[in-house]
């Protein structure tokens, strides 16, 4: 599903974002990107949103040679994954409805399959009574449902979420992240980045650490850190 | 582009006008002054290049013939006049003619011809020419015909019509594209505010993966939209101008004829509606540019 090859990016300012990097995620898991900032995991998302071009190495997703993608390709790209942000960028002059409905415009989706696949998604946030409401009378968890809504309404086998709980406050986040859960239990492969150890503890799902550019750790139902140190974190 | 697209795009176009009106409105008037101001160029423009074409529209040559030859003999020279590639136009003026002419110079004075006829005018040939710069060597060639006695033309005043054209046509040409490419350069900047306030909509268009093409075309009709309307506004203030100045000018100065306010109407309303369009399509391109790059 995602696969970086020997990746390696250097910016132009000289900073070493990833050295060499190697993973592999394999269709339906459910994988974290922990580490601190600056540490390289907005990098990798970059990579694989092919927001940045790596300096050495391949990156595939979804099938796509992203490192080989030519400019015109890549929206075509961007369609076949979801993508959810910590500041939820959802388009301020439309509403939640718009707001969804407009992924599925840009695809040139036949008007009838936006009727229906519209209300689908934001039942399945639960969100279908703000259908008519813009994102600025939203609290900040209901407007990630939107953008969660968004992301999923094209039914993309993959779901990138960077930071998606860093505007929110821990129960809102927990409950994003029991959204995300459901998703991937629904088949959708899901890479989230975070840095919010008690969320990852608390999920046991796969965890890949970085520091400094590099893979330290990459674990089956891990946790952020490598040992637990701190027992009363775990719920 | 499928129509439900194209039907977005238009609608998209529209509402994003309208949400920003303030901007909107800011661009239709520096489209609408920088409209005038070419509306007055071109004004200028067209009345001087129709006085130009007036002026050398005039005879420029005129071939007197000996008054004792025959008509055989007048034939013949009219032969060689029409068969001269350069020549544009010529009008045969028979003695009759000439006699009328001159009696109606001398208005008043008609008593002088009393008992006179027309034997001794001379036939003669209003030339035109197809191009004004062959004026002295085709009245070299004339006057060299036999039976031509004299050939006449004003080097002077055909040289002033030449110099004067060729410097309202560079000068025009000038001025037109310093003008057009000053409208350009405000209103793509006025439209960069447009979509500077929108590049977050922008971005978020790219991460969810829209095409380029699918993110220009609203804006492009935005650009559209804006610039027709400031020609419209223009197009309207410059007949209303044009309408009150040229006949108060008319007045004042006799020797200019004015082009028609119909006339003029054709000429700036399709240049401002060509302006408008092109101005509004480059603005928004240009402005776009950077942002889609993401």
């Amino acid at each position: 599903m995602v696969e970086f090859r020997a990746v390696t990016k250097e910016y132009s300012n000289g900073t070493m974002a990833l050295k060499n990097v190697n993973i592999n995620i394999t269709k339906g898991e459910f994988a974290f990107i922990v580490g601190q900032s600056g540490s390289g995991k907005s990098t990798m998302l970059k990579l694989i949103l092919k927001e940045e071009d790596p300096s050495s190495g391949e990156v595939f997703v979804n099938g796509y040679n992203v490192s080989a993608l030519k400019r015109k390709e890549i929206p075509y790209l961007r369609r076949s994954l979801g993508t959810v942000f910590q500041d939820f960028r959802l388009l301020p002059n439309k509403t939640v409805y718009e707001n969804v409905a407009f992924t599925m415009q840009i695809t040139e989706a036949l008007p009838k399959e936006i009727r229906r696949q519209v209300p689908m998604s934001l039942a399945l946030v639960g969100l279908s009574k703000k259908a008519n409401v813009y994102p600025r009378q939203l609290s900040g968890g209901e407007q990630q449902r939107v953008a969660l809504a968004r992301a999923l309404v094209n039914n993309p086998p993959l779901l990138i979420a960077d930071e998606p709980t860093g505007n929110l406050d821990p129960e809102t986040s927990w409950e994003i992240m029991k959204l995300l859960s459901e998703v991937n239990c629904r088949g959708t492969t899901v890479i989230v980045a975070t840095h919010e150890k008690s969320i990852v503890d608390r999920m046991k799902r796969r965890v890949i650490a970085i520091d400094k550019g590099s893979i330290v750790r990459d674990q089956k139902k891990g946790q952020y850190e490598d040992e637990v140190k701190n027992k009363q974190v775990c719920g | 582009m499928k129509l439900r697209t194209s039907k977005y795009v238009v609608k998209e176009g529209l509402i994003n006008a309208y949400r920003n009106k303030l901007m909107s409105l800011a661009s239709v008037g520096v489209v609408t002054a920088s409209m005038i101001i070419l509306g007055v160029f071109l004004a200028v423009a067209i009345n001087l290049s129709y006085n130009t074409q007036k002026l050398s529209e005039q005879p420029q040559i005129v071939v007197f013939c000996d008054h004792e030859l025959d008509n055989k003999q007048i034939k013949q020279i009219e032969e060689t006049i029409k068969s001269d590639s350069r020549v544009k136009k010529y009008t045969y003026v028979s003695k009759e003619e000439a006699l009328e002419k001159a009696k109606a110079k001398l208005e008043g004075d008609n008593d002088i011809f009393e008992g006179l006829g027309d034997e001794f005018l001379p036939v003669s040939f209003i030339i035109e020419l197809n191009n004004l710069k062959e004026a002295e060597n085709l009245a070299l060639a004339f006057k060299a015909i036999q039976g031509v006695s004299s050939v006449r033309y004003s080097q002077e005043r055909i040289d002033i019509i030449l110099k004067v054209a060729t410097w309202v046509q560079i000068g025009n040409v000038i001025l037109v594209i310093i003008l057009l490419a000053i409208a350009m350069f405000i209103i793509a900047n006025t439209i960069k505010l447009t979509v500077f306030a929108r590049r977050k909509e922008i971005n978020i268009m790219k991460y969810i993966g829209a095409t380029d093409w699918f993110i220009r075309w609203p804006f492009i009709v935005e650009g559209v939209i804006i610039g027709l309307i400031g020609a419209i506004i223009g197009f309207v203030a410059i007949s209303i101008f044009y309408g009150v100045a040229s006949s108060k000018l008319a007045e004042g100065i006799g020797i200019l004829t004015f082009v028609s306010l119909g006339g003029l109407q054709f000429e700036v309303g399709y240049t401002f509606g060509l302006v408008g369009i092109v101005v509004g399509v480059l603005g928004s391109t240009i402005s776009i540019r950077k942002y889609l790059h993401v």
